[in-house]
C-alpha cells in the first residue's frame, strides 16, 4: 500500500518543488512534472491486478483517517488520471512555451494531479471530500490561468461556484451516510469501503438510511454534487466557459479526469442507490445531458467549445449508463469512461496542435487541414469515429452497452421507460452529426483565409498520437482493456456479476438497431447540418430555458446586491451602528441557545455580604452616572470609578489576580483615554431620543444577556469538579501554589499562548491601520 | 501634563512601579501576580514617563541616543523596538512550548524542579517561568507599541 500513498504524495510534493525549480529550469520544468507523473503512473499501475487498503490516522477519536483503498475501479480511474497528466504535461512543456507565471501553472496542475489520485483511492468520507474540494480548487486556479482577463476570471468564478456548491452537497450527504453507518454497522465510521464491504453492509445502509427516511435525500444530495462536478444538466453550463483556460488544461481537467470525478463517484456509490428512485433521476438527467450536450455541441463554431459540449454529453452518456439497474449500465459507464478519457484528451490536443499552426478555432474557417497536418488528421480521424460510435472504434463498444441497457430496461419496465432507449437514440445522431463537423476541418477544400500552416512540433503531436494509438488498440483489440482493468472495475461499481462484451453485432437486436439508426440518421442528416443548426439557434434565441447562464448571472446580480444592501445595514460605517449589530446578534444567539437547551437558572444562593452590596451599588452608580456624564472628563472619570469598584469587589470574592488585573489595566485606561481626550469634540453632540432608546434597549439586554448566562453557567456555590483537579494538582504538575497562574503558565497554557497571539494582532492591527491612513488609504 | 509636579512624582514612583511589577512578575507562580499582570504595570510605568518626559525622552535622556528627526511615529526607534519585543516573546512563548517537544513530551509541557543555593535555602525553579517571560515580552511590547503610536496622535 506505500506504494499508492507514495503515487499520491508525490505530485503534491512537487508543488512545493516546481516553481523554484521553473527559476532554475525555465519552461523544461514541465518535463520535471511529466517525470513526476510517470512515477505516480508506474506505482499506481504496479498495483494492477490487486486490491488492499492502507490508513493512517489523522482524528483518532473521531474515527477519521486518511484510509487508502485499492480496487479496479479506482486502480482505472487514477491510471487514467496519471497517464494522461503525463501527456498533458509533455505536451504543456512545449504548448506554454514563454507563457507568464509558470510556476504557478504547474504547481497547480500537480496538485491537480494529486487530488485526482486522491479522489480516486478516498476511500475516507472525509479525506474523499477534501480531495474533490481541492480538486474544484485546482481547476478554478487553471482556468484563471489568464488573471487579466475579464473573461477567464468570470468563467474560474463560475466553475468555482458551480462546483464547489455541489462539493457542500456531497459533505452534506457524506456526513449523513456517515451518522447512518452507526445503526447500520454498529459504530459510526467514516470508512466508505466499510460501508460498501459486501451485501450485507449494503443491505444494512440502505436500510438504516430508509428507516430515518435519509435515503431519498441522500440519493439526490450525491446526484446534485456529482451533476454539478460532472457538468450534467441543468449544471452543465460552466464547462464550455471554461474552456478559456489552456488547451492542455482543458484537456487534462475537463475531459479526461475532474469532470469525471462525479461519474466516478456516482459509480462509486451505486451499488449502495440502486433502485428506482435511482434510475428516476440519475438515468434520466444522464440521458438529458447527452441530449442537450450533443444538441449544442452541434451549433458550436469553436471546436474547443464544440468539444466541451461533447464532453457534456459523453460524461450524460456515463451517468445514464450508471443510472440504469442492469449490469449493462455499471459496464456502458466504466468502459465508456475509458474510452472517452483516451479519445477526448486527444481531440482536445488536436484542437490545441490546430489553434497553435493555423491560429484559428473557428470552424468556420478551416478546412482542408489533411494537406498540412496529416499526421494531425489522422489522429483526428481515428478518435473522432470512436467519439463518434462508429464501429469498429472504441466508443462504439461502449455506447452499444448504453443502448442494451436502455434497451433492457425498456424491456423490464415497458411504458414510459421505452423513452430512454429513443433519448439515446436521438443524441446519437446530433453526436454523429457534430463529430462530422469537427472531421469537417480537416477534410474538403482549404479556405482562402488559411493559408502558411506550419508543420507542428514533434513534442505536440507526439501526446494525441499515443492517445490516438491506444484508441485503435481499444478498437482492434477491447479485450486487451476488459481484461486489464475494466471488467474488474465494472464488477466494482454493480451488484450482479458482469461480463463486459465487445463484439460488433451480426445479427439484428434492438440494441444493435439503435446504433444503426444513429449512424444512418446521423449521416444522412450531415449535408443538411447548417439547416438544423439554424433552428437549434432559433429555439436557443426564443427561450430562456436553453441559457442557464442568464440565471447563473441573474443569480449572482442579485445575490451581489442583497450583500451590498446587508453589508451597508450593519456595517455601514459608524462604530455605533457595527456595535449595536454585533452585540445585539450575540445576545440572541447566547439567549436562543439557552432557550433551544431549555437550561433552567438555578435557584439563587445566599445573599452577599453587606461590603459586596455596597460596593456592586455604588459600582451602579457610577453606571448610572457615566450614561449621564455631560462632558469626556466627566465620563472618563466615572467609568474609573466603576472599573475600581469592580476590581474592590474582585478583592471581597478573594480573587487577588483578577483585582491586581483589573485595577492596573483600569489605571492604563484612565491614562489611554486622557492621551486621547483632546483629540475628542470636547461635548457630545445633540442626543435624539430614539437612538437613546435604542442604545439603553440594547445596553439592557447585553446586562440581562451576561446575567443569565453567569448564572447558568455557574449553577452551585461549590468548586467544579475542574476547579477541584486544579486545585488538588496545582502544586504537584505545575509546581506553583497561584492556582491561577498555574493554570495560565501550565494548565492551560496554549489558550494563554492564544491570547497573546490576540494581543500581537491588535498591536500589529493598530500600526497597520495607521500605516495605511500614512500612505492615503482608507480600504 | 507635562508639570513639575508630575515630572517629580514619576520620578519617585516609576523605579517602585518597575520593582513592583518584577517581583509581582517573579513571584506569580506561587502569589498573586505572573506574566500578565506583571506586563500591565510595567507598561502603566513607561506611560508615566511619556506622559511626564514625552516619548522621546527614553531616547535621549536614559540611553544617550540621538532621535532620528524625520519619519512618521511607525519608523521610530522606539516603536521599532517594541515590535520587535512582542515578535521576541512569541518566539519564546513557542520556543518553551517546543522545548517540551524535544524530550518526547506535549507541546507545551511545562517542568519544575527544586534547586538548593547555598545561604539562601530552597528555591523552585519551573520551565513556566520561560513561558512567563514570553507573555510580559508579549504584553508590554504590544501594548506599548499601541500606546506610543496612540499616543502620538
Amino acid at each position: 500500500m506505500e506504494s499508492v500513498f507514495l503515487a499520491v504524495a508525490l505530485p503534491f510534493l512537487a508543488v512545493v518543488a516546481l516553481p523554484p525549480l521553473h527559476r532554475v529550469l525555465g519552461d523544461r520544468v514541465g518535463y520535471v512534472g511529466a517525470a513526476v507523473a510517470v512515477a505516480s503512473f508506474g506505482l499506481v499501475a504496479s498495483r494492477l491486478g490487486t486490491t488492499g487498503s492502507g490508513a493512517v490516522a489523522w482524528v483518532p477519536s473521531m474515527d477519521v483517517a486518511l484510509r487508502l483503498r485499492v480496487d479496479a475501479w479506482a486502480l482505472l480511474f487514477a491510471l487514467l488520471a496519471s497517464g494522461i497528466g503525463v501527456l498533458v504535461f509533455a505536451y504543456a512543456a512545449r504548448y506554454m512555451h514563454g507563457k507568464p507565471s509558470l510556476g504557478r501553472f504547474y504547481a497547480a496542475l500537480s496538485a491537480f494531479m494529486g487530488s485526482i489520485l486522491g479522489v480516486a483511492f478516498a476511500s475516507d468520507l472525509v479525506a474523499l471530500f477534501l480531495f474533490w474540494e481541492l480538486t474544484s480548487v485546482c481547476s478554478f486556479v487553471l482556468i484563471g490561468y489568464h488573471t487579466e482577463d475579464a473573461e477567464s476570471r468570470y468563467s474560474a468564478r463560475m466553475a468555482m461556484i458551480i462546483t464547489v456548491g455541489g462539493g457542500l452537497c456531497l459533505l452534506v450527504a457524506l456526513l449523513l451516510l456517515s451518522v447512518a453507518s452507526g445503526p447500520a454497522l454498529g459504530a459510526r465510521t467514516f470508512d466508505l469501503a466499510a460501508m460498501l464491504a459486501n451485501e450485507g453492509t449494503i443491505r444494512a445502509m440502505r436500510a438504516a438510511l430508509s428507516d430515518s427516511g435519509l435515503f431519498v435525500p441522500v440519493l439526490v444530495l450525491v446526484a446534485v454534487a456529482a451533476g454539478a462536478k460532472s457538468a450534467q444538466v441543468p449544471l452543465h453550463f460552466w464547462l464550455p466557459n471554461a474552456m478559456v483556460a489552456p488547451t492542455p488544461v482543458s484537456a487534462f481537467l475537463h475531459s479526461a479526469t475532474m469532470v469525471k470525478v462525479g461519474v466516478y463517484v456516482l459509480g462509486r456509490v451505486r451499488p449502495l442507490f440502486l433502485g428506482e428512485a435511482w434510475t428516476l433521476l440519475v438515468a434520466t438527467v444522464g440521458l438529458a445531458t447527452m441530449t442537450v450536450g450533443a444538441v449544442l455541441a452541434v451549433t458550436a463554431n469553436d471546436i474547443k467549445e464544440l468539444l466541451a459540449y461533447s464532453t457534456a454529453s459523453h460524461l450524460g452518456l456515463m451517468v445514464a449508463g450508471f443510472g440504469f439497474r442492469t449490469h449493462y449500465g455499471a459496464e456502458a459507464g466504466v468502459f465508456h469512461l475509458f474510452n472517452h478519457a483516451l479519445f477526448k484528451a486527444a481531440l482536445f490536443l488536436v484542437a490545441g496542435v490546430v489553434a497553435h499552426e493555423v491560429g484559428t478555432r473557428r470552424l468556420d474557417d478551416l478546412g482542408g487541414l489533411y494537406r498540412d497536418l496529416p499526421i494531425t488528421a489522422a489522429i483526428a480521424g481515428v478518435t473522432v469515429l470512436s467519439m463518434a460510435g462508429v464501429p469498429p472504434f472504441g466508443g462504439f463498444y461502449s455506447k452499444e452497452l448504453l443502448f442494451k441497457a436502455a434497451w433492457e430496461t425498456g424491456l423490464a419496465e415497458g411504458g414510459l421507460y421505452w423513452l430512454y432507449p429513443a433519448v439515446a437514440v436521438g443524441a446519437s445522431v446530433f453526436t454523429v452529426l457534430y463529430s462530422l463537423r469537427f472531421l469537417s476541418a480537416f477534410l474538403g477544400e482549404r479556405p482562402a483565409t488559411v493559408e502558411d500552416v506550419a508543420r507542428p512540433p514533434v513534442a505536440l503531436v507526439a501526446p494525441p498520437a499515443l492517445l490516438a494509438a491506444l484508441t485503435l488498440v481499444t478498437s482492434v483489440a477491447p479485450g486487451l482493456a476488459i481484461e486489464a482493468v475494466v471488467g474488474d472495475a465494472a464488477a466494482v461499481t454493480a451488484v450482479e456479476a458482469v461480463d463486459v462484451t465487445a463484439k460488433i453485432p451480426t445479427e439484428p437486436s434492438g440494441p444493435a438497431l439503435m446504433s444503426l439508426a444513429a449512424l444512418v440518421v446521423g449521416a444522412a442528416a450531415y449535408p443538411s447540418v447548417d439547416r438544423v443548426r439554424n433552428g437549434i439557434a432559433r429555439f436557443e434565441a426564443g427561450s430562456t430555458l436553453a441559457r442557464p447562464t442568464n440565471l447563473y448571472d441573474w443569480l449572482l446580480d442579485e445575490v451581489e446586491w442583497a450583500s451590498d444592501r446587508l453589508d451597508a445595514t450593519v456595517h455601514g460605517g459608524p462604530l455605533r451602528t457595527h456595535v449595536t449589530w454585533v452585540l445585539a446578534t450575540t445576545c440572541a444567539l447566547v439567549l436562543l441557545g439557552f432557550l433551544s437547551t431549555g437550561v433552567a437558572v438555578p435557584p439563587t444562593g445566599p445573599l452577599a455580604p453587606t461590603a459586596m452590596i455596597l460596593v456592586l451599588a455604588v459600582a451602579a452608580v457610577a453606571a448610572v452616572a457615566v450614561a449621564a456624564a455631560p462632558s469626556h472628563v466627566a465620563g472618563v472619570l466615572t467609568l474609573g470609578i466603576l472599573g475600581f469598584m469592580v476590581a474592590v469587589f474582585y478583592v471581597l470574592a478573594s480573587g487577588p489576580d483578577l483585582a491586581l488585573t483589573q485595577l492596573v489595566v483600569e489605571t492604563l485606561l484612565l491614562v489611554v483615554f486622557l492621551l486621547v481626550i483632546e483629540e475628542l469634540p470636547a461635548y457630545y453632540a445633540e442626543l435624539r431620543v430614539r437612538v437613546a432608546a435604542r442604545d439603553a434597549a440594547l445596553s439592557v439586554l447585553v446586562g440581562a444577556t451576561a446575567f443569565v448566562a453567569v448564572l447558568v453557567a455557574a449553577p452551585d456555590q461549590g468548586l467544579s469538579e475542574t476547579a477541584e483537579w486544579y486545585v488538588n494538582n496545582a502544586v504537584e504538575e505545575g509546581g506553583g501554589t497561584n492556582v491561577v497562574n498555574v493554570v495560565l503558565t501550565d494548565f492551560r497554557a496554549f489558550d494563554t499562548l492564544g491570547e497573546a497571539a490576540v494581543i500581537l494582532l491588535a498591536a500589529a492591527s493598530v500600526l497597520v491601520l495607521l500605516a495605511m491612513r500614512d500612505r492615503g488609504e482608507t480600504g | 501634563m507635562t508639570t513639575t509636579i508630575v515630572r517629580t512624582t514619576a520620578r519617585v514612583v516609576v523605579p517602585i512601579v518597575l520593582v513592583v511589577a518584577t517581583s509581582l512578575f517573579l513571584g506569580g507562580h506561587n502569589a498573586p501576580g505572573g506574566g500578565f499582570i506583571g506586563g500591565v504595570l510595567t507598561v502603566g510605568a513607561f506611560v508615566l514617563v511619556y506622559v511626564a518626559y514625552g516619548l522621546d525622552y527614553l531616547e535621549v535622556g536614559v540611553l544617550d541616543r540621538e532621535v532620528d528627526p524625520g519619519g512618521g511615529i511607525l519608523e521610530h526607534r522606539t516603536v521599532a523596538a517594541y515590535r520587535r519585543l512582542f515578535t521576541l516573546g512569541l518566539g519564546i512563548a513557542l520556543a518553551s512550548g517546543l522545548a517540551g517537544m524535544l524530550f518526547g513530551k506535549p507541546f507545551l509541557y511545562q517542568h519544575h524542579d527544586y534547586v538548593h543555593v547555598p545561604v539562601l535555602g530552597e528555591y523552585e525553579l519551573a520551565s513556566a517561568l520561560v513561558f512567563d517571560v514570553g507573555i510580559y515580552c508579549v504584553v508590554v511590547g504590544g501594548l506599548l507599541a499601541i500606546l506610543s503610536v496612540v499616543g502620538a496622535e
